[in-house]
């Protein structure tokens, strides 16, 4: 478009006749580029714009293309990073669980695992052939089958070893494979079963500490696939593995010798709650989980209930002495058998006297326990038990518990028998928790398998007893070692004051004298309280050299001696000789401190 | 001049283009070389996982016991085995270089021996 057009456009000009006909198209033009364009429209400044516009889109396109080449310059691994993490497209790494040493309890081996896909595969018949020459465990029949089938991916077999891989990658076949998979295994085998339980074939957590690793946010990172590095924090817990060990093997040694059908021990730090060992005997190996399944193998710490027999008295005493009615040389009347409906009490060592309460506890004496109840009362009896925790389910970091049998209609009756001890069945681990609290100042703490603190503990701990009544706790079991019925497991030098139980087991519907179960609840030492002990020995069989005897002093309590002399030096407790009886040590220092 | 300068423009297009390939050539072969280096040292955490269990497996208590008890003579330890740091008697004083002349001259003067005997740590005080 010249100047002139436009001026023409503009300016209109009176046309000669001759023109007419031009005027008339130019005039038509004009009012087109009217209505097209507006009135009065510079158009070589809209052009100008235009371009200004054109440059600007394809300068922002081209500034796009560059951002991206720089983002991919800049993050080059991306693509790189994700074809090494599809080497372990299966991700089940789990954290190594350590004990408190640092000792590996179980941890993460990488081993291949044989996968085909079977829509790949060209000739069913030579592959399945091929397959079963190398690894001839494998069912012919299934593995034809598997490799015919219409899915996209089949595992053949998982684990196989380096050998076996290089084998059948050189048999070249197509649509076989191999992935690299976390295989758990625990170095030391039964040692700590019970604790730490196992997993399954994938990796996850089916019982024990492993259970709880997975409820504990392992199973959600599994789920998410991100579970694929060994940079997992490992898990340390509260356990001694040497402890442990010795704590076993004397169980599996007393197991044998007394032939009993079963043992159990478990030993805990008092003040914190840290389980440091815990065994129950028989037991299985982690890296073979079936033998979990066999229901003798159970762990009857956690899952089992029992009547935990005299040990109890230890808990009705200790409400006595706690309420202040009641003090150590308040006497009971156990002359004769104490009478309750048709029922009859008796002592298994009658003394045929009026007893004090230190004698009622070192005598173990059933008639007096229960008397001491019965003064205090059946609501208050049922309070302070409930308060110790003994009549509700004790959960820990296990998925396995067991929850008390408690009798439904509580009346004097039932005071009566579970002032020794029968008619209330609890889990030993319950039962150590409650004893806990009376030894280490009156902190009831929740047993954990986990470390933890002495300020953590505190923070968790309810105080049931007063301190005083923990003390006299100490003394009477202190007592019991030096003149009770727990002399054979006075370890010289480790001052231990100890409890022993004996309760006969329910058979047929009725108390059975032959089948028992013995407990020897230890602490050591007994003036500054660190670790507490329980033994349990399932159906004892009486030896010549017990005399025929079954009760808990013949078997449980040198077992358990045993058991202080191996692991005293291992929980760092220095033996200590020429301190005071526990009269003057631990009753004297209590009344002249407070 | 417009064709001088087209001419640097083209020389300078080369030269980039030839700098940007050397680097893009040099950056694939170092993230090859990453990626190796990833893949060895995952392998080697593999191996260290493996010797650990082994190890642990070979440290096991129930082993360490099983060949103790096979080829030790030792056995299990008492309490009264153990004695308090407080006990340890002191420290007797050296004894004298077996060619001096006077040792005895000699036990006096090099230490602070206050009496010819040394003090046995139980005697009654």
């Amino acid at each position: 478009m010249t100047p002139i057009d436009r001026a023409h456009a503009l300016v209109p000009v009176p046309f000669p006749p001759a023109q007419a006909a031009k005027a008339k198209g130019s005039w038509r033009h004009a009012l087109l580029r009217t209505l097209l364009y507006g009135r009065n429209v510079d158009r070589a400044a809209k052009t100008k714009a235009r371009l200004r516009l054109a440059i600007l889109v394809f300068g922002l396109g081209y500034a796009v293309i560059a951002g991206r080449l720089i983002t991919f310059a800049a993050v080059p691994e991306g693509h790189l990073g994700r074809r090494a993490s599809t080497q372990d497209a299966v991700a089940t790494a789990r954290p190594d669980i350590l004990d408190r040493y640092g000792e590996i309890l179980a941890t993460d081996v990488r081993a291949p695992s044989l996968f085909a896909e079977p829509n790949r595969i060209i000739d069913v018949d030579e592959a399945t052939e091929l397959l079963s020459s190398v690894l001839p465990d494998l069912d012919a029949v299934e593995l034809r089958e598997r490799l015919a089938s219409k899915r996209r991916f089949v595992w053949l077999k998982r684990d196989i070893t380096p050998k076996q891989r290089a084998e059948i990658y050189r048999l070249g076949l197509p649509g076989i494979g191999f992935l690299p998979e976390n295989k758990r295994v625990y170095p030391n085998g039964a040692e700590v079963s019970h604790l730490i339980g196992h997993v399954n074939i994938d990796n996850q957590g089916i019982a024990g500490i492993e259970k709880w690793l997975d409820g504990s946010g392992l199973a959600d990172l599994h789920l998410a696939g991100l579970a694929t590095d060994r940079l997992q924090e490992p898990v340390k817990l509260a356990v001694d593995l040497r402890v442990q060990h010795a704590l076993r093997d004397e169980l599996m040694k007393a197991r044998d010798k007394y032939k009993a059908k079963a043992a159990a021990g478990i030993i805990v730090a008092v003040r914190t709650g840290e389980i440091v060992s815990m065994v129950s005997v028989p037991d299985y190996d982690p890296n073979n989980p079936r033998e979990a399944l066999d229901p003798n193998r159970i762990n009857r710490l956690t899952t089992g209930v029992y009547e935990m027999g005299s040990t109890f008295k230890a808990l009705t005493l200790a409400m006595a002495l706690d309420s202040g009615k009641i003090n150590l040389n308040s006497t009971f009347d156990a002359r004769v058998p104490l009478h309750f409906g048709k029922f009859e009490i008796h002592d298994s060592h009658p003394e045929g006297r009026f007893l004090t309460l230190s004698e009622v506890f070192t005598y173990s004496s059933n008639i007096g326990a229960a008397r001491v109840a019965l003064a205090m009362g059946v609501d208050q009896h049922k309070a302070f038990l409930k308060k110790l925790g003994q009549l509700d389910r004790l959960r820990t970091e296990l998925p396995e518990s067991a929850e008390p049998i408690v009798p439904r209609h509580w009346g004097e009756l039932n005071t009566i028998t579970i002032a020794f001890g029968h008619g209330l069945s609890v889990a030993p681990l319950q039962a150590v928790m409650g004893i806990c609290a009376l030894m280490n100042g009156g902190y009831l703490i929740a047993p954990t398998f986990l470390q933890r603190s002495e300020e953590q503990a505190r923070a968790l701990a309810t105080r049931v007893i007063k301190p005083e009544t923990s003390d006299k706790m100490r003394y009477l079991m202190r007592l019991n070692a030096e003149k009770g019925t727990a002399r054979q497991a006075d370890v010289p030098g480790y001052y231990v004051g100890g409890k022993t139980g004996t309760s006969e087991k329910v058979f047929g519907g009725r108390y059975s004298k032959d089948r028992v179960l013995n407990s020897f609840t230890a602490v050591l030492p007994a003036d500054d309280p660190r670790y507490l002990l329980l033994i349990m020995l399932d159906e004892p069989q009486p030896l010549p050299e017990t005399h025929g005897f079954r009760t808990s002093g013949w078997n449980a309590v040198p077992t358990g001696g045993l058991v202080i002399g191996r692991v005293a030096p291992l929980l760092g407790i220095q033996p200590r000789f020429d301190l005071l009886p526990a009269d003057q040590l631990i009753l004297a220092t209590s009344t002249a401190s407070r | 001049m417009i064709r001088l300068l087209n001419i640097c423009v083209i020389v300078a297009l080369f030269a980039a283009a030839a700098y940007v390939y050397r680097v893009k050539f040099e950056s694939t072969r170092k993230a090859e070389q990453v990626a190796r280096l990833r893949l060895d040292i995952r392998h080697e955490h593999d191996a260290i996982a493996d010797l650990r269990a082994q190890w642990s497996k070979l440290d096991n208590p129930i082993r360490i016991q099983e060949l103790a008890q096979r080829h030790l003579t030792l056995r299990m330890i008492d309490s009264k085995q153990f004695d308090p740091l407080d006990h340890l008697p002191e420290r007797p004083a050296d004894a004298p270089p077996p060619n001096s002349p006077d040792p005895i001259g000699n036990l006096l003067e090099g230490r602070d021996v206050p009496t010819a005997s040394i003090a046995s740590p139980r005697s009654p005080k």
